[in-house]
């Protein structure tokens, strides 16, 4: 029988593995770059027309009690969340493996070398190290396949949690997986020395004489980085590898191979793991003494420069590459616009953050994580620590300068997913305490930063199901808070003047916080609604060329072209919803009259 | 054979849908490939970056100086990654432009890359089909015959991927591709 294969990024590989390894439940709380694996479930359960219980938890210890719990009584269940997910989920993790399981736990979680989508980096392994937990680092999708699908049957069988780590690279990486029937997936674990003209890697390191002057143990995706590179170089001959997949306890046949060999490099991400295990050798090079760089992902140019430099070392002769300066030096006299990341154009957070900094220019924004953050180009995000941090950083500011005696403006901002995430004890909290501050929730009706996962005010389960749905207003006013306005963001005149409000009513002696629920859906999901006659208005004879809206709104769809030293609108981005003209000086003194009828024409047909 | 490929642009443009198209068709016509993408933070309007590698790799990632072919979805993005390209490689940029700047042009010459300015925004717009700039990329590239990269395999792709009630147009874009790079070569 021939076997189909999918073209998937390596989440869903990961999900594949799991549903043909037969996985029975599956946890996660969405967060780049994890948040593609429960949709995967969904996906092949689908396919494969299998009974898996798949939920988004509200947050990474909802999920992980819930797997740990199901395993206890004996099912196969997984969850899913990124590294500093993990951390969210500490408190059970500790405890995985003093209780008993009854079926399979298996934890996936993704870390973020550079970082590129979060706070900081972190690696899965030290935590995995620190409490014993097996541990597999897969090389690529098809192995994160394979991998998920060993490691969820050993976890039965042996009645283990066990962790699997993936990185960013490893998770989004595309590549054709073979979809086997479940329970026929034929995995062998490839770890050892892989020599070119063999096929298969060997633990034993007495099987292959070994003439190569440098060993390179290489874990995960630096492992196929250095695969390529030593191919790139030419210097196969002089190199061996060892590919590391399980990360602890260290295999005997790694110690026999670091022995042996003249030279260690070790490669691996985000931190010292392996190199750790290894001990601190004058033959091993790597992140100790300088020859790996202590931080920020492990790229291609990285492993190649670094062989380079070693082959150098070892008297082998000039491999290093040398780059091409003259690129660099043509390049950069080119006016190249830069392009930091942005919210979307018609994003409805950007409204909100135009009338927050609008209202209060001076005032103290505490943030929070998701695409939020990105607030922090229109002045209007301070502070973003983790999740929740929104909420219970804007009630420590207030203490602060309470406790002098000072009310300032203090316009926190939060997103809807985040709220019912890590916020309900922090803003219980503060109604209780009657802290002063302005808390915005910010109610796209979605999680879009990492890829539109429902929220539970959706009301929709990861299958689609419509559910019970949760009302944010319900629960602040729940806490006994009273001022609780629900606001179009788009509408930013009432926007400010309820900021406004709000923070009077904050003067008030039994005041609690005061929340502002700008409810519009993420402009991914209203796509195409807004088409209008924004073409009617002349941006680019209007304009008088002053960048206040470049500076206040911050819209990736209105570049301003040096050339004309005016704003011109990029039609491909642009989705007319308008709101930019709110942030026209121009218009304010009545210059941009057409701008003005067009708000007003709006206002009036929505 | 060995290939690496970047394709380059800004998010909301149909870069990822193009990588992906590619990444297939090498697959289809039975080689190996493995791809990776680079769009950070932002949904929409951020740079894009997509690495594909067909053949015997192990990594999504391509070095300095490596890469055989850069598709250039905007101009702006083609400059900041030409370092990705190998002295001799090839790139397709998209731009309303007759000419690069004079320091490109001198640059290029040098590392001997061969390029071709393509107004695929304008061939899109004509069909009343912005978004589909990127199909006449392609069509443009397909008309270099480039490994597995022939007119028929990319379209066979691009009637699989693209979503039913766009493709006519789609495929009348590529067309216009195609004709714009039979035109210069």
């Amino acid at each position: 029988m021939s076997i189909k294969q999918q073209v998937m990024i390596g989440n869903f590989a990961i999900a594949r593995g799991l549903v043909e390894a037969g996985i029975e439940l599956a946890a996660a709380y969405p967060g780049t770059p994890s948040s593609e694996i429960l949709p995967g479930i969904v996906e092949f359960k689908r396919m494969e027309k299998k009974n898996i219980h798949t939920e988004w938890s509200t947050n990474e210890k909802c999920a992980l009690e819930v797997a740990f719990g199901a395993a206890s009584m004996g099912k196969k269940s997984a969850c899913f969340m990124k590294q500093v997910g993990l951390n969210v989920a500490f408190a059970p993790l500790l405890k995985v493996l003093e209780k008993p399981i009854d079926g399979g736990l298996v934890i996936v979680s993704c870390d973020d070398p550079g970082p590129q989508s979060s706070q900081t980096e972190q690696d899965t392994r030290l935590l995995a190290s620190l409490f014993n937990i097996p541990v597999f680092d897969p090389a690529s999708p098809q192995e994160a396949a394979d991998i998920a699908f060993y490691a969820l049957n050993y976890s039965f069988e042996h009645k283990k949690p066990v962790i699997i780590r993936s990185t960013h690279r490893v998770s989004h990486a595309r590549e054709a997986i073979p979809l086997y029937p479940p329970g026929t997936r034929k995995v062998t674990l490839n770890e050892g020395i892989s020599l070119h003209d063999v096929e298969d890697f060997k633990l034993s390191t007495i099987r292959y004489p070994l003439s190569a002057k440098l060993g390179v143990v290489a874990s995960g995706m630096s492992y196929s980085l250095v695969y390529d590179v030593i191919q790139d170089l030419d210097v196969e001959q002089y190199v061996t590898i060892f590919k590391v997949l399980r990360v602890f306890p260290v295999e005997k046949s790694l110690i026999d191979f670091v022995e042996k060999m003249e030279k260690i490099l070790v490669l691996e991400e985000p931190d010292q793991v392996v190199e750790a295990l290894l001990g601190q050798g004058d033959k091993i090079l790597g992140r100790a003494n300088g020859y790996v760089p202590g931080e920020g992902e492990i790229t291609y140019d990285i492993v190649r420069g670094i062989v380079g430099r070693i082959m150098t070392e070892l008297g082998i002769g000039n491999k290093e590459f040398s780059p091409d300066q003259s690129i660099e030096e043509v390049i950069k006299e080119l006016k190249i616009q830069p392009r930091p990341p942005k919210l979307c154009a018609g994003c409805p957070h950007r409204a909100s953050f135009f009338a927050m900094k609008y209202a209060f220019p001076e005032a103290i924004f505490p943030g929070d994580i998701g695409c939020y953050t990105l607030g922090t180009a229109q002045g209007a995000v301070d502070t973003f620590l983790d999740m929740g941090s929104g909420v219970t950083f804007a009630e420590g500011f207030y203490d602060a300068f309470n406790q002098d005696g000072k009310l300032i403006p203090i316009l926190a901002s939060i997103g809807d997913s985040t709220f019912l995430h890590a916020c309900l004890p922090p803003l219980y909290d503060a109604a209780e305490k009657e802290k002063k501050f302005v808390l915005v929730i910010m109610d796209n009706g979605t999680t879009a930063m990492t890829g539109m996962q429902p929220t539970p005010q959706t009301g929709v389960t990861v299958d689609g199901i419509s559910t019970h749905s949760v009302k944010i207003e319900e629960i602040v006013k729940g806490f006994g808070i009273s001022f609780v306005k629900i606001i179009d963001p788009y509408d930013v005149p009432l926007m400010i003047g309820t900021i406004k409000e709000a923070f009077e009513y904050l003067k008030q002696e039994k005041s609690k916080p005061a929340v502002i629920i700008a409810r519009r859906a993420c402009i991914l999901l209203s796509k195409g609604g807004l088409k209008d006659a924004l073409d009617s208005i002349d941006i680019e004879k209007d304009c008088t060329g002053c960048k206040s809206c470049v500076k206040s709104f911050d819209c990736p769809a209105l570049p301003f072209n040096e050339e004309t030293k005016k704003v011109k609108i990029d039609d491909g981005l642009c989705v007319k919803c308008g709101v930019c003209l709110y942030a026209c000086p121009a218009q304010e003194k009545g210059k941009a009259l057409k701008a003005g009828d067009w708000l007003l024409h709006r206002q009036l047909n929505t | 054979m060995k290939l690496e490929i970047v394709c380059v642009g800004v998010g909301g443009r149909g870069v990822l849908l193009a990588s992906t198209i590619l990444m297939e068709t090498a697959i289809e016509a039975g080689y190996k490939a493995i791809a990776s993408d680079e769009y950070g933070m932002s949904q929409r309007g951020g740079s894009v970056v997509s690495l594909i590698k067909i053949g015997d790799f192990a990594s999504p990632l391509i070095g300095r100086e490596n890469g055989d072919i850069i598709l250039a979805f905007e101009e702006s993005e083609f400059y900041k990654t030409l370092f990705y390209l190998k002295n001799g490689g090839t790139a397709i940029i998209n731009t309303e432009k007759k000419s690069m700047p004079e320091s490109v042009q001198r640059l290029l010459k040098k590392r001997n890359i061969r390029y071709f300015l393509i107004d695929a925004d304008g061939i899109a717009a004509e069909k009343k089909m912005i978004q589909s700039a990127n199909m006449a990329i392609l069509g443009f590239f397909s008309a270099l015959s480039c490994g597995p990269y022939t007119p028929d395999n990319i379209e066979k792709m691009i009637t699989k991927k693209v979503p039913a009630k766009f493709l006519d147009k789609n495929r009348q874009v590529f067309q216009e591709g195609i004709e714009a790079g039979n035109r210069k070569l």
